[in-house]
């Protein structure tokens, strides 16, 4: 048989290639795709959360401040994610009313079990700053706040030494009714940037962006800003919040550590 | 294999190219690196969208990758500084179960190939932590015993290049290369070390919030978090660009030899290597007596 002067080894070796590529490349997806659904490489890529959040605590001094912009900078409009508001008719009636039933809960290990209104926790020293929000998606946009210091919240209930974790509890849903929440852990929570903010760019919160009350954490990204807070809980373990996972976000495969 | 390395300095000879450190690194990089490639399109997908600055204003990304719905007709497109250019089935929509689905990247090219933003992440912070712990390591290792000095690109290097390009193009018949590696050679990994492996990982750390808390001019080097975050995504595909040129060459340029030399570190010298022992000498920790020591330890492990 006459061998085809086109199929010269160059040919052969590029056809070979590209359908090699081919079977390499479905075979690549499916590969990942079930790697990525597998328990045990999931917890060895976990290895990766510690270590960063290890390493940048680190290289971090404790008290150091993220970088607070000019009025300037301030974007136009504050993008806002996540769950929609709350519809429930307490939560759109107390909106009507400026808050006057909403208190914040704060329980769990703590010396002093307190609540407060919103006027409670406006009385108190505030803290104001304009910084970068990240969200995990990769935008950014930056705002002004104001809020009380979450270290004065805690000054008053008086947490014992076995308060490792700040829980949040939101009220605002995903659309099977499952409630947001979020933790932080005691270092993250008497950072002096950490607020709980009840205004944004000189306003009242938007319920877009989570009023009466959100958090701000600035070292780490967008989704561990609870929004729609209406009470806090310390606690020593995270085992038993929620899927054990620390957060909304987190018993879906987001980290806990966010600051990366 | 020892052998014939004992021979004199001549064409055809074999020499211990790459020690095992270098082997072991090269190949952990290239999966290192196909992965955070390829997971890093994933995590770009949750927001197809590029600026320049500190912040996101929807209106003024310089890139997009999009779908546009017209009643039936579903279009991807790309869009670079307000040019549009439709690129339906690969790029903005992809071709799905269910009919025509909105997509920035296609699924055949991220890690994971279905959406999911959080195991991209994850994928892409342990082969990040990988690919910059195996940067270091080869570099502990390999700067003091010299061989990163014989893949350098210095100014002397610069008026060689028109003669490497000219072989390469096929204008000069013979290869004017001295040494182990060309100028051209020279110049693509001392790029990839110099310019593109630490600029990604600086691009990359900017986007972290607490390093930008315990570095503030992280972000400020680039322009911005958001400037980082599109840097980062160009540098991406430099080292796309790098792998398509890399393994080019491999495959045109004795691709069996270039295996080998990279598997077991055994390397068919095209010319003559009067200027490598010149080289060895000034150095005295890389002499070749060295190396050959290594190669037999590393005959008697690998065999």
């Amino acid at each position: 048989m006459k061998l085809n002067p086109k199929l010269s080894r160059r040919n052969l070796l590029i056809g070979v290639l590209q359908g090699a590529s081919l079977v390499l490349l479905s075979g690549c997806e499916k590969l990942f795709d079930s790697l990525s659904q597998n328990k045990k490489i999931q917890s060895l890529l976990e290895i990766a959360e510690n270590g960063s959040r290890r390493a940048q605590r680190l290289v971090t001094p404790r008290n150091k401040l993220a970088k607070e912009f000019d009025a300037k900078d301030i974007s136009p409009k504050f993008r806002a994610n996540g769950n929609p508001p709350p519809i429930t008719m307490e939560y759109t009636t107390d909106a009507q009313n400026h808050w006057t039933k909403w208190r914040l809960e704060v329980s769990g290990l703590i010396k002093q079990p307190a609540s407060f209104s919103l006027a409670d926790l406006k009385s108190m020293p505030s803290r104001t700053q304009i910084t970068r929000h990240d969200c995990v998606e990769g935008w950014s946009v930056i705002g002004k706040w104001k809020g009380v210091r979450l270290e004065e919240i805690i000054n008053r209930v008086q947490p014992g030494t076995d308060a490792k974790y700040v829980v949040f509890r939101c009220m605002d849903t995903d659309s099977d009714g499952a409630n947001y929440f979020e933790s932080i852990d005691m270092i993250d929570a008497v950072h002096p940037q950490t607020i709980l903010a009840y205004e944004l760019n000189d306003q009242p919160l938007p319920i877009d962006n989570g009023a009466p009350l959100r958090l701000r954490v600035e070292n780490q990204l967008g989704y561990k800003h609870a929004k729609y807070i209406r009470a806090l809980e310390f606690v020593s373990s995270l085992n038993k919040i929620g899927q054990g996972k620390g957060g909304y976000w987190e018993d879906q495969g987001y980290e806990w550590y966010a600051g990366i | 294999m020892a052998e014939t390395s004992a021979k004199p300095p001549l064409a055809g000879r074999l020499v211990y190219r790459h020690n095992r450190i270098t082997r072991l690194t090269h190949w952990l990089s290239a999966l290192a690196l196909m992965i955070l490639f390829m997971s890093g399109l994933q995590i770009f997908n949750a927001h197809p969208y590029l600026y320049w600055g500190s912040t996101s204003d929807p209106d003024k990304a310089f890139f997009s990758i999009g779908a546009s719905q017209n009643d039936d007709d579903v279009r991807g497109f790309i869009n670079f500084y307000g040019r549009k250019l439709d690129t339906t089935g690969f790029l903005g929509v992809q071709p799905g179960v269910f009919g025509p689905q909105a997509r920035g990247f296609p699924s055949w090219l991220t890690v994971p190939g279905y959406y999911s933003l959080a195991a991209a992440r994850r994928w892409h912070f342990f082969f990040g932590w990988l690919f910059a712990m195996t940067g270091v390591f080869y570099l502990l290792y390999n700067l003091p015993v010299g061989h990163v000095r014989k893949f350098f690109f210095t100014p002397h290097d610069i008026k060689k290049v028109p003669a490497m390009a000219a072989y390469y193009l096929h204008v000069r018949k013979t290869s004017p290369q001295e040494g182990e590696y060309n100028p051209l050679q020279k110049m693509a990994y001392t790029g990839v070390f110099v310019v593109l492996a630490p600029l990604i990982l600086l691009s990359g750390m900017a986007m972290s919030p607490q390093l930008n808390i315990a570095f503030h001019w992280l972000p400020a080097l680039f322009g911005g978090r958001q400037s980082a975050r599109a840097i980062h995504f160009i540098l991406a595909f430099g080292f796309l660009f790098f792998a398509l040129g890399h393994v080019f060459m491999v495959l045109t340029q004795g691709f069996l030899n270039n295996m080998r030399s990279m598997t077991s570190g055994w390397y068919k010298e095209k010319i003559p290597v009067v200027i490598e022992t010149r080289r060895a000498a000034s150095s005295p920790r890389g002499t070749p007596v060295s190396s050959e020591q290594e190669a037999e330890k590393s005959n008697e492990t690998e065999s």
